[in-house]
C-alpha cells in the first residue's frame, strides 16, 4: 500500500511538478518498489489519454459573434465599456439564469411582445357574459357579436373605465376595423383558448408586471412601437430561429439570421434595450417568473401566437397613437388588476363599436 | 494552449488598460487571446459545443462588462478563467437531468464523430463527465490548458493542497471510467 506521499510523489512526477531532488526520490521508490511502478505507469497512461486529445477549433461563428457585440466606432457612447456595459445592464445582469445574453434580449423582448399581446387580450373582446368571464376570455372566446350588447352591458358604473372612453384615440381604436379585426381573428382565439396564454394572463406575476410603471413607459415608447413595426422585427418573429429561442442551438441561429442581423443594426431596436424602463422591466421578478414558466415558452413556439405577432391588424393597433394612450393610462393599468374592470372596459368597447356602426 | 499564462500577464493587462481607454483592437485582441482557450475549458467542462459557445459569449460579455471593476493586483488569465469555469459550473446546475444525461451520453459525438473527433477523444470526455464537476475543473485545467497547481488554485480560489486533492480523486475515478469505457467499447 502506498503511502500518501509517495501517491503524492508521482502525482507531481506525471504533473511535472516534482524538483530534482524529489524526482530522484521518486526514481529511487520506482526501483524497490513494484506497485509504485504499476501506479506510476497507470497513471502515465491516464495522461497520455488526455494528451492525445487535442484541441478543439472554435466554431468560425463563435468569434466573430463575440467581435459582432461590440460597438461599432459610429454607435460607441463612451466607449467599448460603457457600450457594453449600458446593454449588459439591461438584460445580461438581470437575467444572470439565462443561457447567452443576446438570446435573452431576444427573448426578453418576445416576452415583451407576448405582454402587449395581452393587453389587448385583457378587454376580454369579445364580450363575456354572466360572470364566467376571465381575463383573457377562455371560456367566452367567440366572436363578436355587437347586437347583443344590452343596455346593462353599457351602463358603466365605474369612473374609470368611462374616463378611457372619454379619450377620443381610444374611442377610435375600440371602434376601428383594426381592432375589430384582431378580436375576431382565429388566430386571436386560437391563442386565448391555449392553456399556455391562460396560466399567464391568471398569473401574479402577469398582472404585477402589467402594473409596473417600467412596462407602461416602455409599451408607450416610441422606439417600442417603432421596434414592433420593423420588418425585420416582424420576419425574425415570424421564422424558426424566434421559435426556437429556447433551444441550445439558438444562438447559432440567430447569429446566421438575416433578419436578426438587421435587427441589431435598427436605431429602435438598440433604443428600446438602452431604456430605462426596458431594463427595469427586466429586472422586475415578476417578468422574470414570465420568463421562466412553461406557458411562456409554449406560448412563444404557439403557431397562432406567432401569426398574431405577424397580423396587419395587430401591428397597426399597436402602431397607434391611441394605443399608446391607452396602455398608458392609470385606468387600463387598473384593468389588469380587476376581471369585472376588464369586462366592463370590453362591455363598454364593444357597445361604442355597436354605435360606431349604427351610425354608418 | 499550451503557453503558460503567467508569461502573457504584462500583455493581458496592457490589452485591459488599452480596452479601458476604448481602443476596439485591444479588446479584439483579448478576445482572440482567449476565446479559444475558453471555449475549450468550456466544452471539456460541459461536453456539448452549444454550451460551450453559449458560455464563452457570456464570459466576454461580464469580461467587458466588468472590466473596470478588475483588480490589476490579480491576474487576468484567473480572472476570465475562473468566469469561465465557474459559467460551465452554473450551466451545469441549470442543465435538467434528462438533458445531461443526454449530453453525457452523447458527449462529444454530436460535435466529434461528425466532424473528426477521435475515439480517444470520445472515450477521455464520456470519463470526464462522470466526474464531479469541481473534480472536473481541475482536471479540464491541469491536463488540457497545462496549468501548474499553482495557476489552478488561483484561477478556481482554492488552496494548493486542494488541487492535489481533487486531481488524485479525479484520477482514481478516471481510471476507473476509462477502463470500463474500453470494456464497454469491446462488449459493444
Amino acid at each position: 500500500m502506498l503511502t500518501r506521499d509517495q501517491v503524492e510523489l508521482i502525482q507531481q512526477e506525471i504533473d511535472g511538478a516534482n524538483t530534482p531532488e524529489a524526482s530522484a526520490a521518486l526514481r529511487s521508490l520506482l526501483e524497490q518498489n513494484p506497485e509504485a511502478r504499476a501506479y506510476a505507469a497507470e497513471l502515465r497512461r491516464l495522461s497520455g489519454a488526455f494528451a492525445r486529445v487535442g484541441e478543439r477549433q472554435s466554431p468560425p461563428s463563435l468569434r466573430q459573434s463575440i467581435l459582432n457585440a461590440l460597438p461599432q466606432p459610429a454607435a460607441s457612447r463612451g466607449g467599448i465599456v460603457a457600450w457594453v456595459g449600458q446593454r449588459l445592464n439591461l438584460v445580461g445582469e438581470l437575467l444572470e439564469g439565462a443561457i447567452m445574453n443576446k438570446k435573452s434580449l431576444l427573448i426578453g423582448s418576445a416576452a415583451v411582445a407576448v405582454v402587449i399581446v395581452a393587453a389587448g387580450l385583457i378587454t376580454g373582446f369579445p364580450p363575456i357574459g354572466g360572470s364566467s368571464g376571465t381575463i383573457g376570455g377562455v371560456e367566452k372566446a367567440t366572436r363578436y357579436h355587437g347586437h347583443e350588447m344590452t343596455d346593462a352591458d353599457i351602463s358603466l358604473k365605474n369612473p374609470e373605465i368611462q374616463a378611457l372612453f372619454q379619450n377620443d384615440q381610444v374611442l377610435r381604436l375600440v371602434q376601428s376595423d383594426a381592432f375589430h379585426q384582431l378580436m375576431a381573428s382565429d388566430a386571436f382565439r386560437t391563442v386565448m383558448a391555449t392553456d399556455a396564454f391562460n396560466k399567464i394572463m391568471q398569473s401574479d406575476a402577469f398582472r404585477q408586471i402589467m402594473a409596473s410603471d417600467a412596462f407602461r413607459s416602455l409599451s408607450a415608447s416610441d422606439a417600442f412601437r417603432q421596434l414592433n413595426n420593423t420588418a425585420a422585427y416582424r420576419t425574425l418573429q415570424a421564422q424558426d430561429a424566434f421559435r426556437n429561442l429556447n433551444q441550445a442551438d439558438a444562438m447559432r441561429q440567430l447569429n446566421q439570421n438575416a433578419a436578426y442581423q438587421q435587427l441589431q443594426a435598427i436605431d429602435a431596436f438598440r433604443t428600446v434595450m438602452a431604456t430605462d424602463a426596458f431594463r427595469q422591466v427586466m429586472a422586475n421578478d415578476a417578468f422574470r417568473q414570465i420568463m421562466a414558466q412553461d406557458a411562456f415558452r409554449q406560448i412563444l413556439a404557439n403557431d397562432a401566437f406567432r401569426s398574431i405577432l405577424a397580423n396587419d391588424a395587430f401591428r397597426s393597433i399597436l402602431a397607434t397613437d391611441a394605443f399608446r394612450t391607452l396602455s398608458a393610462a392609470e385606468a387600463f393599468r387598473t384593468l389588469s388588476q380587476s376581471q369585472a374592470l376588464s369586462q366592463d372596459f370590453m362591455r363598454e368597447a364593444a357597445s361604442q363599436q355597436v354605435s360606431a356602426q349604427a351610425k354608418n | 494552449m499550451k503557453e503558460t499564462p503567467l508569461a502573457t500577464d504584462e500583455e493581458d493587462r496592457a490589452l485591459v488598460e488599452r480596452c479601458l481607454d476604448d481602443e476596439r483592437d485591444a479588446a479584439a485582441a483579448l478576445v482572440d487571446r482567449y476565446e479559444q482557450r475558453l471555449f475549450n475549458v468550456a466544452l471539456r467542462m460541459l461536453g456539448n459545443v452549444q454550451d460551450a459557445e453559449d458560455v464563452v459569449q457570456t464570459v466576454f460579455f461580464n469580461v467587458f462588462h466588468k472590466l473596470r471593476s478588475y483588480d490589476p493586483r490579480f491576474k487576468f488569465f484567473s480572472w476570465i478563467y475562473r468566469m469561465a469555469v465557474n459559467e460551465s459550473l452554473n450551466t451545469l446546475k441549470r442543465r435538467k437531468p434528462m438533458v445531461a444525461l443526454e449530453d453525457d451520453l452523447g458527449i462529444l459525438a454530436s460535435g466529434g464523430g461528425a466532424d473528426g473527433a477521435t475515439e480517444a477523444e470520445d472515450r477521455v470526455g464520456k470519463a470526464l463527465q462522470s466526474l464531479k464537476p469541481d473534480d472536473r475543473a481541475v482536471v479540464v485545467l491541469k491536463h488540457f490548458m497545462s496549468f501548474s497547481y499553482e495557476e489552478i488554485g488561483e484561477v478556481l480560489g482554492i488552496p494548493v493542497q486542494t488541487v492535489k486533492s481533487r486531481l488524485f480523486t479525479a484520477r482514481e475515478r478516471l481510471r476507473v471510467a476509462l477502463d470500463e469505457g474500453v470494456r464497454s467499447d469491446a462488449d459493444s
